[in-house]
């Protein structure tokens, strides 16, 4: 379902990614997992279409889809979530769902309901203003969010980043709830969340994909893990 | 004091109506646009020429310097703006700034360079507790207060403006849900324009009109908007109104400084708060 071959990222003359390929299957999800600075999020906004490859190419669906902006890559289905947790925060809640509604041309009252699929408390805060939520909450609305329309690939950058424990709970449990129901890259520096959520693991170390991971024994192994990183 | 009081009332208004333009386009589009005020110039110049030329009444010249205005700032956008989205700061300034001289010498050309009177377009007072006002200041300031609850209703009530709203929260976010900011964009400079020059039609009969009424107001805007915030609509609601008190109120005891409090304001705010990278 998704392809990337071969891309070499960088920022003004400092090269970020080298040469990183990696594949994923429809219905999958692919971790990326590996220390600061090893261009886990470049990889991901790359993908989105934030940034350009120098070199090297994306592909989803069989198509090739390098360079396109994220506009049109979000009418294709792939889905974004930052690492920054940056909501509407002028907007309510409500708001920021029905901005994705509008975009993806689905009713205001079936958006809603996709987001309290996966998180009902959130009925309580649709009126609030979404700058007013924890960090948690946020997290939580931005993959809502994501959910309206019909998304197929979903991008996730360090879900789980500076949480308390009961959140990042609940985005597990959330994740769980999604995994089968779309394919999804997430990136994530928790190892006992990949090792209970990934069909595949990617290793990126200073740019470069040092291992992939596919063996459910080895992925389940969180010291293998870590000693990869 | 009271009539300070009311000039100052109608300064605010008259910065509210340029800065808001100057705010909206920082804030979603990250362009400082230094053409912002061609268009107050503009607006201000096509009013004289619609009443001189054409013979028409004050609100129809009005009308018709808005309407040009705001077409010239689309021209702006398209040609010279969407090609500095994302760009560096260093050429934003520049371009904006070329536009803007260009402009200063289109007006010179066309009106030629001495200042140009307009009459109060009602002539008449109002009275209040003994106080005499003229009624076309009451009716500024009550037309910036009305642009404002607008401007408020437009940006929480419709679907363009709630993305405006989130544009200026987060650009990349709006792009990343499938949304082309550019015609957002653009709407919102072209509502900027058109509300800088409606600025410049208003205050056309109070002050001088000449072609460098737009870098005087200029700097003023710049403090104004950085007092209320950079994008923060009601932030520059605010810091118009409070910095034009400040200029009247201090020119009344010492007119040299009138327009330097309004710059030690900013200063001070900034140093409260500073701008985040």
């Amino acid at each position: 379902m998704l392809q990337v071959a071969g891309i070499d990222v960088a920022y003004g003359h400092a090269k970020v990614l080298h040469d990183v390929s990696l594949d994923l299957e429809e219905g999958k999800m692919l971790f990326v997992v590996g220390r600061n600075g090893a261009g886990k999020t470049t990889l991901l906004r790359t993908i989105m279409g934030l940034l350009r490859p120098l070199k090297g190419s994306i592909y989803f669906d069989g198509g090739d889809i390098t360079g396109l902006p994220p506009e049109q890559l979000y009418h294709r289905g792939i889905r974004y979530v930052t690492q920054d947790k940056k909501v509407f925060g002028s907007l309510t809640v409500r708001e920021n769902i029905e901005i994705a509604a509008y975009s993806s041309g689905e009713p205001l009252s079936q958006a809603l309901d996709k987001v309290l699929e996966i998180y009902p408390k959130m009925k309580d805060f649709l009126n609030l203003k979404a700058g007013q939520l924890s960090g948690g909450q946020r997290q939580i609305l931005l993959i809502g969010q994501a959910m309206v329309g019909n998304p197929r690939l979903l991008l996730v950058d360090e879900p789980t980043q500076g949480l308390a424990a009961i959140v990042i709970n609940e985005i597990a449990r959330i994740l769980k709830h999604l995994k089968g129901r779309l394919s999804a890259v997430v990136v994530e520096q928790n190892l006992p969340l990949v090792s209970q959520l990934a069909d595949r693991v990617v290793v990126l170390k200073e740019g470069k994909v040092t291992q992939v991971l596919d063996d459910a024994s080895e992925i389940c192994n969180t010291s293998l893990l870590e000693k990869a990183l | 004091m009271i009539y300070a009081i009311m000039y100052g009332l109608t300064v605010g208004a008259v910065l509210y109506l340029i800065s808001v333009g100057f705010s909206l386009t920082f804030g979603t589009m990250r362009v400082i646009n230094f053409a912002h005020t061609i268009t107050y110039t503009l607006g201000a110049y096509l009013l004289i020429a619609s009443i001189r030329s054409l013979g028409v009444p004050f609100f129809w010249g009005g009308a018709v310097g808005v309407a040009v205005a705001a077409l010239a700032g689309y021209g702006i956008e398209r040609f010279v703006i969407r090609r500095l989205y994302g760009e560096s700061l260093d050429y934003t300034f520049i371009a904006t700034y070329a536009v803007f001289l260009i402009g200063v010498d289109i007006v010179k050309w066309l009106w030629g360079v001495f200042p140009k009177p307009v009459s109060d377009p009602l002539g008449k007072t109002v009275d209040i507790l003994g106080f005499v006002f003229p009624t076309y200041r009451l009716l500024v300031i009550l037309l910036a207060i009305v642009v404002f609850f607008g401007l408020e209703l437009f940006m929480r009530k419709t679907m363009v403006g709630k993305i405006i709203v989130a544009a200026l929260d987060n650009r990349e976010g709006v792009r990343c849900l499938g949304i082309g900011v550019e015609k957002y964009f653009s709407l919102a400079f072209v509502l900027g324009s058109a509300l800088a020059a409606l600025g410049g039609v208003l205050y056309a009969p109070i002050t001088a009109v000449h072609p460098y009424m737009g870098s005087h107001i200029l700097l003023l805007c710049f403090a104004v908007v950085l007092t209320g915030g950079l994008g923060n609509l009601r932030g520059t609601f605010l810091a118009s109104f409070a910095l034009g008190m400040l200029i009247s109120i201090t020119g009344r005891y010492w007119p040299a400084g009138s327009e330097i409090v309004a710059f030690i304001a900013m200063a001070a705010v900034l140093l409260a708060r500073p701008i985040e990278a």
